[in-house]
């Protein structure tokens, strides 16, 4: 499918005045606002409407299917950029409303959170609920997430692994406006289809998540940051697979410049920090063996200093990608990546690697073009895959954002139209511009 | 999209049968029925089902060209492993062909530097462990019958075992698939390195039951040995203390390898048995505690376990003093199936999930549902998932006790969804459970996956009549089953 091009029947021309009246009837009259000529995801936006219930959701979602309207759908807006634009949409969806009182169980280390929530609130409110023995395992960049939002781009963060799997279960209405549920609070289940795997990381282009059952962790027991200057990124791929190890990140001259706030004026070269979680005999055993290993020294003040990697990984500067590696090729795909002009941050356990591109105005499409073939050189290099976290829009309406296998694109449509046949969820924003 | 061609067609008129000996090869294709005798039922006994043909694919040509040939006769066919399920996931309804992959069975690569590993579906669990051990890996998903299923069947099915709880799934172990779509076109899923752009599909296909497609090959995670592991096991007077010791633990925030209970009935059993593990036999239930991990960390780890043991009423911690001590004390878990045997020509095993809190009440409930149906119910279940395995003996042959049985079982699902728990954890949907969905799901819930399932196999060509109540889709019942229309659903 080329950029553009509508898929999806056209609309019935129900005009913008009508359609927020049907809106207000579906969502209630505080819920939708007049907004036009807001310019958002290549969208011309003509209305907001932050539904606060399920129910109101599905309603909305039905009167965008009967007037064939398409919807951009906001958590917290911190990753708008990730996917392709979406042209058609009319309606600014926001989540932030899909706020019902989280429940959690502490007993069995599991919790029930609304979407639109901010993950820093519900963060602490399962520390507090708690009383501190479990931790919420999301930690994407960007101050405003909301839990709808990280889930939808599967975000991650310095801590913790990827959010399908800590997810047991989710309450979504998918693009026909139907209200459905799967999975479920047990923390082992494969009754059916495990669907959440499937909407996790959709970008909200198949239903729009209400709530989450999410499988909480323990606490750790002790928690450092350890810090070792390392040029050679091979070296820290031992001591970033340690047990203890809950981040892990190597930053190149260009980041650790920008960190220094947090470093002091004496480190100048490529650093990797190490975050160390869990038993209290363990991290003390993995710390010396930090110290031992690659000459790593603790940090006094850790948790400022995960923040700004954290912000490090979301920022937005020129074009950012993540890619990801074979671990044993992580070195050699990140000298392809400098090499193209990126700036560096890897997550040698992982295998991932976030590549920030500065564009020159006066170098114009060039350098975009240096850094996409880059990436794709890095990617086949790594054996991994890659996708535009950040770019100008300009740069992601004729360009593709995935990178993703051709063959796949078909069962990619196959998905969007039977869960979203009339295209009203961002259509066009997912891989294949389905 | 990599799309193989057909290499040859069949005379006109030719029957399905014969088109595939002439694309696979005479000696891969099985119909006598002494030879398809065997894949009438899987591990769920009293499910059946006779299968037109068999086919025994080399490689994935061989997978396509079935597929496709399966199509052009309108026939539907069934991808099946090691036949260890206990769902009847494996069986071909609808006069269906078996892909059997069993010949399936290379290790084609190992890269223990990235922790992976390629094999194709035939590959036995166990045997993957061990061809990596000497590079300091194994394969994680443990299920109890790994010395014989599949990884193919693993992934159809989202395996667990007893170590999931530190562990996880089959689902977090895979990071890439290669599969025949039921359209015969043959795509690669997901990367080595478990990142792919767009939709998650090998997330979507993992535990789908054999009904998407056909899975050739797969890349799986390895993971690295621990450096210490220890076993204990707590005896505990009655099955509850031992549930209170699991919240207990859950609770402190301790996450063990493995948290199984074993009670009083099964101990019986297994001690009577080949199996026997030297379990005191007046014990209520026993507690199979494995901890593993930094050296520096289990140790104390071990001290904490017994604590809450004791706290909740156990006599005695005993840790394993040795490999042999601790291979004795997962005798007496992974035999326990095996020693069930002796008590009955038949044994059906459950499983459902309830959260961990509840597993106390919930056991008594189980056991009172057994008694009152006047079964020999015993429980053996991986207690730190909450993932109950009520186990029935019982004679198939005796109509009123089957009765009992199947009356028994539903019960045992309701009670655990009133709960909060699910109708299964491990096994499957199958067509043991597809009845049940319902309880646990709404219509809408179940369009979702009929979605699913319409995007990937619109002509419900793979795998058919499992998973969905048949009460919507009349095409997907099975009239045809042999004995299977005799068994009653509530």
């Amino acid at each position: 499918m080329s950029a553009g091009v509508d898929p999806w029947q056209a609309p019935t021309g129900v005009g913008a005045r009508e359609l927020r009246e049907r809106l207000r009837a579906a969502a209630g009259p505080t819920a939708v606002e007049e907004i036009d000529g807001v310019s958002l995801e290549g969208a011309r936006l003509e209305t907001r409407v932050r539904p606060c219930s399920g129910e109101d959701l599905a309603g909305v979602l039905q009167e965008l299917n009967t007037a064939g309207a398409a919807a951009l759908v906001r958590g917290g807006g911190s990753r708008l950029g990730l996917g392709h634009p979406v042209p058609r949409a009319r309606v600014l969806l926001e989540t932030a409303g899909l706020a019902a009182p989280p429940i959690v169980d502490a007993e069995d280390g599991v919790a029930y959170l609304p979407a639109g929530a901010a993950l820093s609130d519900l963060r602490e409110h399962v520390r507090k609920e708690a009383e501190g023995r479990w931790e919420l395992p999301l930690d994407p960049p960007g101050a405003g997430s909301t839990l709808g939002g990280c889930l939808a781009a599967a975000a991650t963060g310095p801590r913790h692994g990827p959010p399908r799997d800590v997810v047991l279960g989710l309450d979504i209405t998918l693009g026909t406006a139907e209200r459905t549920r799967c999975g479920g609070r047990v923390v082992k289940n494969v009754t059916g289809y495990d669907l959440a795997k499937l909407y996790v990381g959709s970008l909200g282009t198949l239903g729009v998540i209400e709530t989450a059952w999410i499988r909480l962790r323990p606490s750790p027991e002790r928690r450092e940051v350890w810090l070792a200057g390392l040029e050679d990124l091979a070296g820290g791929l031992a001591s970033s697979r340690r047990s203890s190890v809950s981040a892990a990140l190597w930053v190149d001259r260009a980041g650790s410049a920008r960190l220094a706030p947090w470093l002091g004026a004496e480190r100048a070269g490529s650093l990797l920090v190490v975050e160390l979680a869990g038993d209290a005999a363990a991290v003390e055993a993995d710390g010396a063996a930090l110290r031992e290993e690659i000459g790593a020294e603790p940090v006094p003040e850790g948790e400022p200093l995960i923040a700004a990697l954290r912000d490090l990984l979301g920022e937005d500067r020129g074009l950012r990608f993540q890619l990801s590696s074979l671990p044993s090729r992580l070195s050699a795909t990140a000298r392809r990546l400098a090499e193209h002009g990126a700036e560096l941050l890897v997550q040698p356990a992982r295998g991932t690697l976030v590549a920030h591109f500065l564009l020159a105005p006066e170098e114009g499409e060039a350098a975009v073009e240096r850094a996409f073939r880059g990436v794709r050189l890095a990617a086949a290099e790594g054996e991994g895959r890659w996708r535009v976290e950040a770019a100008p829009l300009e740069v992601r309406s004729v360009r593709d954002a995935f990178g993703e296998d051709e063959a796949l694109i078909p069962v990619f449509r196959a998905l969007k139209r039977v869960y979203d046949p009339r295209g009203v969820l961002g259509p066009g924003r997912q891989a294949g511009r389905v | 999209m990599a799309t193989l061609p057909l290499s040859s067609s069949g005379a006109p008129g030719a029957s399905l049968e014969d088109e595939l000996r002439q694309a696979v090869g005479a000696e891969q294709v099985l119909t006598r029925p002494e030879d398809l005798f065997v894949y009438e039922a899987d591990g769920l006994t009293h499910h059946t089902a006779r299968p037109r043909a068999v086919v025994l694919p080399r490689d994935k040509t061989d997978v396509v060209q079935i597929v496709k040939r399966c199509r052009a006769h309108g026939v539907p066919f069934v991808p099946r492993g090691a036949g260890t399920g206990l769902s009847g996931g494996a069986i071909a309804l609808d006069d269906g062909v078996i892909i059997e992959c069993a010949r399936l069975d290379r290790i084609l690569r190992i890269a223990p530097e990235d922790r992976f590993a390629v094999v194709q579906p035939g590959v036995i669990n166990a045997d993957l462990s061990k061809a990596v051990a000497h590079h300091g890996l194994f394969y994680a998903p443990d299920p109890s019958s790994q010395q014989a299923c599949t990884l193919g069947g693993n992934v159809a099915e989202n395996s667990g075992g007893p170590h999931t709880l530190k562990y996880g799934t089959t689902t977090n172990h895979v990071l890439a698939l290669e599969m025949v779509l039921p359209d015969g076109q043959l795509v690669q899923l997901g990367s080595p390195t478990g990142s792919a752009g767009g939709y998650d599909l090998v997330g979507a296909v993992v535990g789908s039951e054999g009904t998407l497609g056909i899975v050739t090959e797969l890349t799986v995670r390895l993971s690295p040995r621990p450096e210490r592991t220890e076993t204990m096991l707590g005896i505990f007077p009655d099955v509850v203390s031992a549930c209170r010791a699991v919240g207990a633990i859950i609770r402190s925030g301790l996450v063990p390898a493995a948290l199984e209970i074993v009670d009083r009935r099964t101990i019986e059993a297994v001690e009577a048995s080949v199996y026997a593990a030297g379990l005191p036999t007046d014990a209520g239930a026993v507690l199979i505690i494995e901890l593993d991990g930094p050296a520096v960390a289990v140790g104390r780890q071990v001290e904490r376990c017994q604590d809450h043991c004791r706290e909740a009423g156990a006599s005695e911690v005993p840790v394993a003093r040795d490999e042999a001590e601790r291979q004795r004390f997962w005798r007496a878990r992974k035999g326990a199936f095996g020693a069930m045997g002796r008590l009955a020509p038949d044994l059906y095993v459950h499983d459902a999930v309830v959260p961990r809190q509840k597993l106390p009440e919930i056991l008594e409930k189980i056991c009172e549902i057994g008694d009152r149906y006047r079964l020999r119910l015993s429980n053996v279940f991986h207690a730190g998932d909450g993932n109950l395995h009520p186990n029935i003996s019982f004679d198939r042959r005796d109509p009123d006790e089957m009765e009992r049985v199947l009356a028994a079982g539903e019960e045992i699902l309701r009670t655990c969804v009133e709960a909060g728990g699910v109708i299964t954890g491990e096994h499957g949907v199958g067509t043991e459970k597809k009845e049940y969905m319902g309880l646990l799901f709404s219509e809408a819930d179940l369009d979702a996956m009929r979605k699913l399932r319409a995007a990937f196999d619109p002509d419900r060509m793979c795998n058919p009549g499992k998973m969905f109540p048949a009460t919507r889709f009349c095409a997907e019942a099975n009239p045809k089953a042999r004995g299977y229309d005799q068994v009653p659903f509530g």
